[in-house]
């Protein structure tokens, strides 16, 4: 491939921050990586785009010296290089974002931030390093409580600290990997804004997203993989997203409001699946975390729940599906009371559930595929009779999954964090959908896949509510929301603010909501 | 700038491990060789004796039976223990507590042995148990880390035994120090000195591997100690699963000290657990989880304490036996490490700089 010329702006005879010459990444069975030739200049925030398991992340991997590349070369600032470890990648400026976190959970914010650091205080106290990270924070504009445990900490506050911590290590090339997956709308502002003063001085930026508004609100130029080799390195300029998908997919994509109904679909049933009464969570530092919610689920119907991330979704999302124990209040299924919050009570009643982070709740990330996609099933015939659990129908079941999923596995035994990020989700959604025969909860089923992948999902989410089931749909993405469903809950500080009918919302009055805006003129529109 | 990149995986192969550690073992021989020799010991003829006294003759096997024996059961309760993710360091109480239960059956309980050795196994079983009890009641309701609570019990297990056998129950016709008299019934020898406890010692073992892999409680134990988190999701009750897994461990290691009571010494004594327990924690970090495993890796370990004895009839003191085992193993270990370890092929760029 001839050399890509040095893109405007950037002063002739500067070599790029880093070239990739036909690197190549082979698993067993899988070609991650073939051929791949990418240059990034100082100055430039370049955007990875690719379908689920097209290879961006383990192409990142071994920028980062976490893979080897069985072929090819990589060259830094004009010298060939290789990394053995993130360690040596880091100290020679290039730091990664992961797309799953690598925090240590029991440890603080300002532990994680200091942790293998070279500049770290040879004796840090606790108060010492949380001044240091309050300090860094500030400087980078990234506001994290240091004393604060990383496993009390949402997806999003988690994620901050990952790119403290890598910023904080002087990187001139940082790499992150779907960062804006978890994060909420001002979340993603505030990272952009950061992302530009970042590229101000020189930096440059790989940013892997599915989200291609952002990709050409942030990005310079993007490149965009396809089965593991690069189709193309495009100036965002001259791209428009639907160019982009169909370049990425290699086919059209339909968007269509999903709400109409087929003939023949369930209609909305009359009486309620679920009902939660003035349900309120305290969690243990005494924060009201859900508050006096109140919520009817019908079978048939699509509940959309609105929000910024962090408003009581998770708590919400836990106390639906037997996760957690409310403070108060009272939870019917089927008009019973449930008295307990266990959650092989709510799987027995039919409820499944998608879960915001999947690697940590949804997943035994060191198991096999197999063990993995038997985790709803296995104490049921075919996989469990008499006590016994049965390896070979639980192969039999993965592969089913697997293939209504349209994920490609090439070994059932390896564990299933070998899979790329967007394919566990797509395994761990059918998994649940063929549980859920009355509720489905999923909390940001299409976090982490690409565009083809969340309208299918969307379509999940349909053909369930065709079939009767009542399915409660988290998300951040408005358009999503208003397309699939039927009313649209918003929470702000816990509290669910007004559940209003799709039909007449607009994203005008969902955004006020969000905002905590209580808008009285909008409880007219409001079902029941 | 690295020149000689090697690349960490995070899981290392089986074959790799295995390769590694023949050479870490058959490297620490040669040390070993090396030392003897500067001391004056013929290497030479120690080996040969070593090999007559272990592998080569029938009473070495039948002593090696014998060690592997305990050695199996107390790996399996580790090993167990270890796949929902807890530690269980006390099998050396346990085993006491196991010995001790059931030699009370035997002093106590006159009959025929079809009608006493039932009665003991089960008392042995319960007496590991009832050791690991506590620890597993604080473990499940109170969330207190098993490894403290399960390593203390050790101690007083092992003075109440010191206690016992020269306190209540010494021996009062033999005069044995430290030590009770010896018991009426034991369990029947099958093939030399070694009693049906070591064949089913192994069945038991095998028969844990398929529990682990083939039963719906075995694939709760594998998922709870994989992601707790997962398990709760999945309405796995953890909390119960902890208690059965931390009990069977308890049980297994309390078996062995039944075992050890009523096949090998046939009497209860000070120190009898000859560090069974914690040699159990050596053989399961060997067996990498895989109750499978246990088995060679007992054989490794009674193979060492074999051939230690048979060194100290050499006037070689017990320390140096101990200095050669913990060598052994701490080579084996750089060698499960090294195995993670992979030299980096084809990355090396060709037309690199300079
Ligand atoms: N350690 C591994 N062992 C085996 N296969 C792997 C491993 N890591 C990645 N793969 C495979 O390589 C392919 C590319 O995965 P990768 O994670 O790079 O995809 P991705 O582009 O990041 O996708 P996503 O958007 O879903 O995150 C997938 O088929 C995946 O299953
Ligand atoms: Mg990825």
């Amino acid at each position: 491939m001839s050399k890509q010329p040095a893109p405007a702006g950037v002063a002739p005879g500067t070599p790029p921050v880093l070239q990739l010459r036909g690197i190549g990444k082979f698993f067993p069975g899988v070609i991650a990586n073939k051929d791949v030739d990418l240059d990034v200049w100082p100055g430039e925030i370049h955007a990875l785009l690719g379908e689920n398991g097209a290879g961006k992340s383990t192409l990142m991997n071994v920028v980062t010296g976490i893979y080897q590349p069985e072929e090819g070369e990589i060259i830094l600032d004009g010298y060939g290089q290789t990394f053995t470890s993130p360690q040596e990648a880091i100290r020679a400026g290039i730091g990664m974002v992961h797309q799953h976190f690598k925090l240590v959970q029991a440890f603080t914010v300002a532990e994680n931030i200091h942790l293998g650091w070279d500049e770290a205080p040879r004796i840090a106290s606790p108060a010492v390093m949380e001044a240091r990270t309050r300090e860094i924070s500030e400087r980078f504009g990234f506001p994290v409580r240091p004393d604060a445990r990383v496993c009390d900490l949402s997806a999003g506050e988690q994620q901050r600290v990952e790119i403290l911590r890598v910023l904080a290590r002087k990187a001139r090339l940082l790499i992150m990997d779907e960062p804006t997956a978890v994060l909420t709308p001002e979340e993603t502002g505030e990272l952009f804004r950061a992302l530009r003063a970042f590229r101000a001085q020189g930096n440059a930026v790989i940013i892997i997203s599915h989200k291609l508004d952002e990709v050409m609100e942030i990005s310079d130029r993007v490149s965009i993989l396809r089965g593991g080799r690069k189709v193309g390195t495009f100036n965002t300029a001259d791209c428009n997203p639907s160019m982009l998908a169909a370049t990425m997919v290699g086919r059209d994509i339909v968007r269509r409001n999903m709400r109409a109904r087929p003939e023949g679909a369930a209609p909305i049933a009359t009486d309620p699946v679920m009902q939660l009464r003035n349900v309120s969570v305290r969690d243990d530092r005494g924060v009201d975390t859900l508050r006096d919610v109140s919520l009817d689920l019908y079978g048939g119907e699509i509940l959309g729940i609105a929000g910024v991330a962090g408003n009581g979704q998770r708590e919400l999302t836990h106390v639906l599906t037997g996760l957690m124990a409310r403070t108060s209040g009272e939870i019917l299924l089927d008009g019973n009371l449930v008295d307990r919050a266990d959650p092989a009570l709510f799987v027995q009643a039919g409820v499944g559930h998608i879960p915001e982070d999947r690697l940590r709740s949804a997943l035994a990330p060191s198991l096999s595929v197999t063990a993995n996609m038997a985790l709803r099933e296995y104490p049921y015939p075919p996989i469990g009779t008499h006590g016994l659990y049965d390896a070979q129908a639980a192969g039999g079941l993965a592969r089913d999954i697997a293939e209504l999923a349209q994920v490609t596995i090439p070994d059932f035994a390896m564990p299933v964090r070998n899979l790329s990020g967007g394919n566990q989700q797509r395994l761990v959604a059918r998994r649940e959908i063929r549980i859920a025969s009355r509720v489905l909860v999923a909390a940001y089923p299409a976090r982490g896949l690409d565009i083809g992948a969340i309208a299918t999902m969307l379509g999940y989410l349909t053909d369930l509510r065709d079939q009767g089931v009542a399915v409660v749909f988290i998300s951040e993405d408005l358009e999503d929301l208003l397309n699939v469903s039927d009313r649209i809950g918003v929470m702000f500080h816990g509290r669910l603010m007004s559940v209003i009918d799709a039909e007449a919302a607009d994203m005008a009055t969902i955004g006020l909501l969000m905002g905590g805006r209580d808008a009285t003129n909008t409880q007219s529109g409001a079902a029941q | 700038m690295a020149t000689r990149a090697f690349q960490r995986l995070p899981s290392a192969p089986a074959g790799r491990i295995l390769v590694l550690r023949l050479a870490a073992i058959v490297l620490s021989l040669c040390i070993i060789a090396g030392v003897l020799a500067l001391s004056g010991h013929s290497p030479v003829v120690l080996a040969e004796l070593i090999l007559r006294s272990t592998l080569g003759s029938r009473f070495g096997l039948e002593d090696l039976a014998l060690f592997m024996c305990p050695l199996l059961l107390t790996g399996a309760a580790v090993t167990v223990c270890g796949t929902i993710g807890l530690w269980n360091i006390g099998a050396e109480g346990q085993f006491y507590a196991g010995a001790i239960a059931a030699t009370g059956v035997a002093l106590g309980l006159h009959g025929p042995a079809i009608m006493v050795l039932p009665v003991m196994t089960i008392a042995g079983i319960l007496g590991g148990m009832a050791w690991i009890a506590v620890p597993t009641l604080a473990r499940a309701y109170a969330g207190v880390n098993e490894i403290i609570t399960t390593l203390l019990l050790n101690f007083i297990a092992s003075l109440l035994t010191y206690y016992l056998t020269t306190g209540p129950w010494r021996d009062r016709i033999s005069g044995a120090q430290v030590s009770t008299q010896r018991l009426s019934v034991s369990i029947p020898e099958m093939w030399g000195i070694v009693h049906w406890g070591f064949p089913v010692a192994i069945v038991i073992v095998i028969g844990l591997a398929l529990v682990l892999s083939r039963t719906r409680w075995g694939y709760e134990i594998r998922i709870g100690g994989a992601n707790p988190e997962a398990a709760r999701y999945a309405g796995i009750p953890v909390r119960l699963r902890i208690i059965s897994v931390m009990l069977l461990s308890g049980g297994l290691a309390g078996l062995a000290g039944m075992f050890e009571v009523a096949g090998t010494v046939h009497r209860l004594q000070g120190g009898m657990a000859n560090n069974f327990g914690y040699l159990g924690i050596v053989v399961a970090v060997l067996a990498r989880g895989s109750c499978l495993n246990v088995i060679p890796a007992a054989l490794l370990m009674a193979l060492i304490l074999d051939s230690g004895i048979v060194m100290q009839t050499q006037q070689l003191s017990a320390s140096v036996v101990l200095a050669i085992t913990g060598l052994i193993l701490f080579m084996i270990a750089i060698g499960d490490e090294l195995a993670h370890y992979r030299p980096v092929a084809g990355a090396t760029p060709k037309g690199k700089a300079s």
